[in-house]
């Protein structure tokens, strides 16, 4: 058996962070209009599932634990001792997905920074290439001005997930 | 005579020659390498406006011969030969002056670049480690207050450029990829490697850390950067199978509305660190006392309340043999604060005993004392609250953020300190459970320090290998006298941290020693001479001045005999969420039984037939 998002359910926004009187508020529009005692029978079903889903939020400890619930997966059980010599596991972040992440910790961090920064790197990039000094200065400048960038750029991004 | 007056010219002219010679020739090598030069002089100018140390410098050479190497591949691609490759920087740098004079700047600096940039930056950072050491040694300054003027002015400029750079929000994670909690923006260190980013190895916030500051000087900041970092890179080895899962408890014993502001901060940094449930006691989560073991449980419960020496030890014997009888009966532990007065009853204590002659003996003996020792605890209970009654364990949650009355009501807040430090203790002792890594950190502990002395709990912890971290808000806050106070800071091998206090020094003095030239400048006719003398001083490692005048989330690390000053990153949750598994929870019930359960209510929800109670008529429509 599974439960809905008791936010959903509630037609909240899934916050931790909600106020015992919009969680009663949510739960009155909706127990009003599906209460069984209703003359038209109202939906049973509908009232019971949005009680449980008031009951799991009407405390800030509920809102947090649902919310918990929502984000973070259940815990595993614990890992066997790694044997001696033993490899350890892969971390949690995949390279691919720490690739994906690259835009939302982007669009998180501080991108007016980062697009000067940027700006910066092709100007001087364009007067390198621009200089006429030779294939090999310019192969040197360009792999120079691109290791600034990827130094000094990763202060704008948001922190990844979970750090 | 004129014979001596021309010597005397001669030597002059030659000397004068000497030198014009050593300059002319130091200027034109300067202008030869005229590309070198410009970048040292850029490099020289940034160490000086930023206060970089001399190591900055050095970093930034070595992370320009990637462009050093790539242009030396270039090369070997357009010509086959060694020699041609070898002779390529002197080639480009004689057509680099064609281009000089052409006008064309640009070009040549470019030819240059790749050899000239790292080369400048290193010959950089050694001329201003020369220039450091000739100003702190005083060979180099025009006054004798020189060294001191070049100190004051360098950590001005140093700490404003660690403000600035703490603003980055990458640079600064609660915890890096290679397990280091991230602190904040290094502003000087002595007698530790110098880092940009100040970090701290997850597993020294494993052993006992010291944190000593002012109210007001950004201790909070620091303590959450430590609980989240930490979490975080323990979560990290715990998924990488390197160590156990780690367990939080904070100990908030200075209480009141601020312990909550804080506590829901705390909880919203470590839920972005990972943790998946933060229990916050008392005002939302519950925890059973009465799961300790029965022999722990009667210790623990005698030790709840005061008990004073001479004549009124007997009286202390008499309670903790009542106690030991109600809490070892044959029919076990209690399993409640009502369940534990009832045993405290002779009619109780009989029946139970009723096949054990020796301990019906106890009861016989102790008949007398026992309403007295039931008042005692009804009272002790009643005042502890129903928080520590349960149910609930500390495997329930990932964190607990205990709020402890400690400016309200000292007394209980010191026996809840008591019971939840023993709870900790258990939890991490009983066999047979999740081993976990634990950490229990101890805010404003001097608040409740009369019964459990912080010397104790880092022993305790030190041999159930949990890492403790405590704050004071001073040095006299650390502990009841002298000894413990050093006692505490001696064991403390996870580091010190200082922040802005009145009285540094006993901590300072924890950091020891270094040697410094100290140069004393003659005075001659009145004004500073060329003459004097040097010799080798000790000077701070931690300088109590410095400490002193420490700004707000500014701290020193004190740990290996090294002191690393630091501008303190505020602590931001991510905020980019975990991935989410989905919108679907799994079913409630029986998870819900072995976590914290919330205090009931005031208002449930209404049942169904109730509704007319709840919403007057309007239900009805």
């Amino acid at each position: 058996m599974t439960s809905r998002n008791p936010f959903a359910v509630l037609g909240l926004p899934a916050q931790p962070d909600l106020a015992d009187e919009d969680v009663r508020a949510a739960w009155r529009r909706i127990a009003s209009a599906t209460h069984p005692d209703r003359d038209d029978g109202g939906d049973p079903d509908r009232y019971r599932e949005a009680s449980n889903a008031y009951t799991t939020l009407r405390t800030p400890w509920g809102r947090s634990e649902a919310y918990a619930d929502l984000r973070f997966p259940a815990p595993p059980a614990p890992p066997p001792r790694t044997p001696p010599g033993a490899r350890p596991a892969r971390p949690r972040l995949s390279p691919w997905r720490a690739l994906l992440l690259v835009p939302a910790r982007i669009r998180h961090g501080k991108p007016g920074r980062l697009t000067l920064r940027i700006v910066a790197a092709a100007v001087a990039a364009l007067l390198a290439w621009h200089s006429g000094a030779g294939t090999p200065p310019i192969a040197g400048l360009l792999t120079g001005i691109a290791t600034w960038l990827i130094l000094t750029a990763r202060g704008d991004l948001a922190p990844p997930p979970g750090r | 005579m004129w014979w001596y007056l021309r010597t005397r010219l001669a030597i002059w002219v030659l000397r004068a020659t000497g030198r014009v010679i050593r300059w002319a020739a130091l200027a034109a090598a300067l202008i030869a390498a005229a590309p070198v030069t410009l970048v040292a002089a850029v490099g020289l100018a940034g160490a000086w406006l930023r206060a970089w140390p001399p190591a900055r410098l050095r970093r930034a050479a070595w992370w320009s011969l990637p462009m050093t190497a790539a242009y030396l591949l270039a090369c070997r691609l357009r010509s086959a030969s060694w020699r041609a490759l070898a002779l390529a920087p002197f080639d480009d740098w004689r057509a680099a002056w064609h281009h000089v004079a052409a006008g064309q700047l640009v070009t040549a600096f470019a030819l240059c670049a790749p050899v000239a940039v790292p080369a400048g930056l290193l010959a950089a950072a050694g001329l201003w480690a020369w220039r450091i050491y000739a100003i702190e040694t005083g060979l180099s300054g025009k006054t004798a207050t020189a060294p001191v003027i070049f100190d004051a002015r360098q950590w001005r400029r140093a700490s404003r450029a660690a403000r600035g750079r703490v603003t980055a929000p990458g640079a600064f994670p609660l915890a890096t990829s290679s397990g280091r909690v991230v602190m904040g923006a290094t502003i000087r260190a002595v007698g530790h490697r110098w880092r940009p980013v100040a970090a701290v190895p997850y597993q020294a916030l494993g052993r006992h850390q010291v944190i000593v500051g002012s109210s007001g000087c950004g201790k909070t900041n620091l303590m959450m950067r430590t609980w989240a970092g930490w979490y975080a890179a323990a979560l990290a080895a715990w998924s990488r199978r390197q160590a156990a899962r780690p367990l939080l408890v904070v100990l908030d014993c200075k209480g009141g509305p601020d312990a909550r502001v804080k506590a829901a901060r705390a909880r919203v940094l470590l839920h972005a660190a990972g943790a998946r449930r933060v229990a916050i006691w008392p005002d939302e989560a519950t925890i059973s006392l009465w799961t300790l073991p029965p022999t722990d449980l009667a210790v623990t419960l005698f030790q709840l309340i005061e008990s004073g020496t001479g004549p009124a030890a007997y009286y202390a014997d008499v309670t903790q043999a009542v106690l030991t009888l109600a809490v070892t009966a044959p029919p076990g532990p209690p399993a409640s604060a009502a369940g534990f007065l009832a045993r405290l009853e002779p009619g109780w204590l009989e029946n139970a005993y009723a096949r054990d002659p020796p301990g019906l003996a106890g009861v016989a003996a102790a008949r007398r004392v026992l309403p007295d020792v039931n008042l005692r605890y009804r009272t002790l209970l009643s005042r502890l609250g129903p928080a520590l009654d349960g149910p609930g364990t500390l495997a329930d949650a990932d964190a607990w953020y205990f709020i402890l009355e400690g400016t309200r009501e000292q007394s209980v807040a010191e026996a809840q300190a008591q019971a939840i430090t023993d709870l900790v203790a258990h939890a991490v002792t009983t066999p047979g459970t999740e081993p976990r890594a634990m950490m229990l950190a101890c805010d404003d502990y001097s608040a409740v320090s009369g019964r459990v002395p912080l010397s104790n709990l880092f022993e305790r912890g030190r041999s159930l290998g949990v890492g403790v971290q405590v704050s004071a808000q001073s040095w006299q806050g650390l502990g009841r006298d002298d000894d413990e106070r050093r006692r505490i800071c001696a064991t403390a091998d996870g580091g010190i941290w200082l922040m802005r206090t009145p009285y540094p020094q006993p901590v300072c003095e924890l950091a020891g020693t270094r040697r410094v030239i100290e140069t004393a400048t003659k005075v001659i006719g009145g004004v500073w001479g060329d003459e004097g003398s040097s010799r080798v001083q000790h000077a701070w490692t931690a300088d109590p001045g410095i400490a002193r005048r420490l700004a707000t989330g500014q701290a020193g690390y004190l740990r290996a005999g090294g002191c690393t000053w630091v501008q303190i990153a505020r602590p931001r949750p991510s905020p980019i969420p975990l991935p989410a598994p989905a919108v679907v929870i799994p079913p409630a019930e029986p998870r819900r039984q072995a976590r914290p359960e919330a205090r009931p209510a005031p208002v449930p929800p209404a049942p169904a037939g109730d509704l007319d109670d709840v919403f007057g008529q309007e239900a009805r429509r």
